[in-house]
């Protein structure tokens, strides 16, 4: 999978390219409008990750563009702003996802994810981790045929592990992922172990989970 | 009150009072004029009687009267007397002297203006009255004082009407600068710069300050947009080139476990900081009235899908929420920002609550307004902290966790949506806010 990163901010490109290689995308990064249309024209890109604030113009104008001439790539647009208008305007634009800075690397991993899922060749509606099954479409989660019986949101801490395995998640990242934005106060993150401890034990009863590790008072990481 | 009908009234109070003031005086000024005149008439006649009185003439006079030394004669509808006598007063005096008194003639009472004349002629004193009844007199001045009053009345309503009409025609570009320009003052950017032509100066100069007025407003208001959205990213990007650089660093698995754990609180610090300035951003924007309120709020929907959204917390607790919505009110506002509001106010209930507490959310209408009653038991509040609990960072508990911003973003989503809130709070037992909407669409 080829990532274009359009954005204006080198260290941030590099954390994100850092990021996305480390889950075995190939990037390469653009800081303008202009670089990041070249790059579209002269290379095949599977995504394209646009900053709207760039220095010689917005991202806007690369995906109009882009959407005029390639219909195959995903484009995810990131801003600053924040603004609901900015939203709606991106995705009637083409856009197909949005995401608004600071975001979590692990919630840009999910929505990638998604994002693969979709563009159809890599077609994948399961998957699957130490003989554990899960059903992405209606949020399920199998063992040996047998069905589990998670909460919603057991289901969305397990598959986000699984999204990001290997990587720590912060509870806090969790929080925000299972909880959104919306509270005033998610750093009051004490009901995520709640839940991951329910969590755990519903998959104890099928199988060991010493893979299923807890990072100090960090976080939680599915090792595969 | 209106200028125009302070302009009418003002007109009606003065009227009333010129009426009032002509009222009093002219009794005393038509008597003055008309007596003058009636003094004049028997003065005109006392000369051409007396002009050619000689001797002969006054014994004529006094002869022709018995003896008694008294001449009399007087019209035949005894409303005029002249009378002529040899008079005891030795005094000589050439005056003429005016007074009303009564007098008899022909068995008859009655009272008369009378010029009095003492003359001596011959070394005998005489005294000469000249007399005209005073009832016709006065029913003169009746007359006289009716005419005058309906004349004046029937003026002023007519003035009253004229004035008010002008007054309209004058006001009417004031009025148009009121209605169509006053109104829209809190929207810079609907506001109408059309001139309003008056052919008075002064409105013109009204309008126009108001024009630059508005036109620097709307320019300040887009410039505090472009720096909100240009803090927002100038802040923004700095923590997401943090965040994201901590995030990766934590997956390196040499760190030791105190380099994790500072990574994880850093992450938690940006975290916060983030938080503080998205609200800050949150509540500029609303104040600055950047969010549409036009949409169908629902309770029934919004409320109970936050409680499940805090079911958590609740459960935690051990609260029980009862919802007991029974009005069916169509309301408008943004859902968005109204979901904060409420999840605010709920988070609080939550917070603050006791082990085994309880919520309560109903509704009811008070003077056709929609109200949203949300009370919870629990730590309660003194008037001192529910005076303060609207202000951005004030904080009235300390042992909770929070940056003191949630009741400040409410109370700026309520005055966005003309929300009226009313906090009542008893110490340990039951905290209320009421949310009252303005009176609905129709």
């Amino acid at each position: 999978m080829n990532i274009l990163i359009v954005e204006d901010n080198k260290e941030l490109a590099i954390e994100l390219k850092e990021f996305l290689a480390n889950s075995g995308y190939v990037c390469k990064i653009s800081n303008t409008c202009e670089s990041a249309l070249d790059e579209v024209n002269s290379n095949d890109y599977d995504i394209m990750l646009i900053d709207l604030g760039l220095p010689d113009g917005s991202g806007y104008n690369v995906l109009k563009s882009v959407r005029k001439n390639q219909y195959k790539m995903a484009v995810i647009v990131v801003s600053a702003r924040g603004e609901l208008d900015d939203k709606i305007n991106g995705l009637q634009l083409g856009a197909d996802d949005y995401l608004t800075k600071p975001f979590a690397l692990a919630e840009l991993q999910a929505r990638l994810f998604a994002i693969v899922r979709r563009l159809g060749g890599f077609a994948q509606n399961e998957l699957e981790l130490y003989g554990f099954k899960l059903q992405l479409q209606d949020y399920k989660v199998s063992y040996n045929e047998i069905l589990l019986k998670l909460t919603k949101k057991e289901f969305d801490i397990f598959q986000y592990l699984v999204l990001n395995k290997n990587r720590v998640i912060t509870r806090l990242q969790l929080t925000e992922h299972v909880w959104g934005d919306v509270l005033e106060v998610n750093s009051d993150s004490n009901f995520i172990d709640v839940h991951v401890k329910n969590l755990r034990n519903k998959l104890v009863k099928h199988h060991t989970i010493e893979w299923f590790e807890t990072v100090r008072n960090v976080g939680y990481r599915i090792n595969d | 009150m209106k200028l125009k009908n302070k302009l009418a009234s003002f007109n009606i109070i003065t009227k009333l009072v010129l009426m009032i003031i002509l009222l009093m005086a002219f009794p005393y000024i038509v008597k003055k004029v008309i007596y003058t005149n009636a003094d004049r008439n028997l003065l005109e006649k006392k000369e051409k009687l007396t002009n050619n009185l000689d001797i002969k003439g006054i014994k004529d006079f006094l002869l022709a009267n018995d003896s008694t030394e008294v001449y009399g004669s007087f019209s035949n509808l005894h409303n005029e007397f002249i009378q002529l006598e040899v008079s005891s007063n030795q005094k000589k005096i050439e005056k003429n002297i005016f007074f009303n008194d009564k007098r008899r003639i022909e068995n008859k009472t009655a009272e008369f203006r009378i010029l009095q004349h003492n003359f001596t002629y011959n070394s005998v004193n005489y005294k000469f009255e000249i007399g005209s009844n005073v009832k016709e007199i006065d029913d003169l001045i009746v007359l006289l004082h009716y005419t005058i009053i309906i004349t004046f009345l029937v003026i002023s309503i007519f003035m009253f009407v004229i004035d008010g009409a002008y007054i309209s025609f004058l006001l009417k570009p004031f009025y148009k600068i009121v209605e169509t320009k006053i109104r829209l003052i809190n929207e810079p950017e609907n506001f109408i710069h059309i001139p309003i032509n008056s052919k008075i100066s002064e409105f013109n100069d009204l309008d126009m300050a108001l024009n630059e007025m508005m036109h620097r407003i709307k320019g300040l208001f887009l410039k505090e947009k472009q720096f909100i959205g240009n803090v927002s990213h100038e802040l923004l990007t700095p923590i997401s080139v943090l965040k994201n650089r901590f995030e990766n660093l934590i997956q390196n698995q040499y760190l030791a476990d105190t380099v994790v754990d500072k990574i994880s609180d850093s992450l938690l610090t940006l975290d916060s900081m983030k938080k503080v300035i998205a609200n800050l951003l949150l509540i500029s924007k609303i104040d600055n009235k950047q969010y549409k309120t036009d949409e169908i709020i629902d309770f029934q929907e919004i409320i109970p899908h936050l409680i499940t959204n805090l079911e958590d917390r609740i459960h935690e607790k051990n609260i029980s929420v009862t919802q007991n919505f029974k009005q069916k009110a169509v309301l408008y506002g943004n859902k968005t920002l109204i979901q904060i509001l409420i999840s605010n106010l709920l988070t609080n209930a939550i917070k603050y609550n006791h082990k085994n507490g309880s919520i309560i959310i109903s509704d009811v209408f008070i003077n056709n307004s929609y109200t949203l009653i949300l009370s919870n038991t629990g730590l309660g509040m003194n008037a001192n902290q529910v005076a303060q609990i609207f202000n951005r960072f004030t904080r009235i508990n300390f042992e909770q966790e929070g940056q003191g911003i949630g009741l400040a973003i409410v109370d700026s989503i309520a005055n966005l949506h003309q929300i009226e809130i009313k906090v009542t709070s008893v110490m340990n037992q039951v905290t209320t806010f009421s949310l009252r909407f303005p009176n609905l669409k129709s």
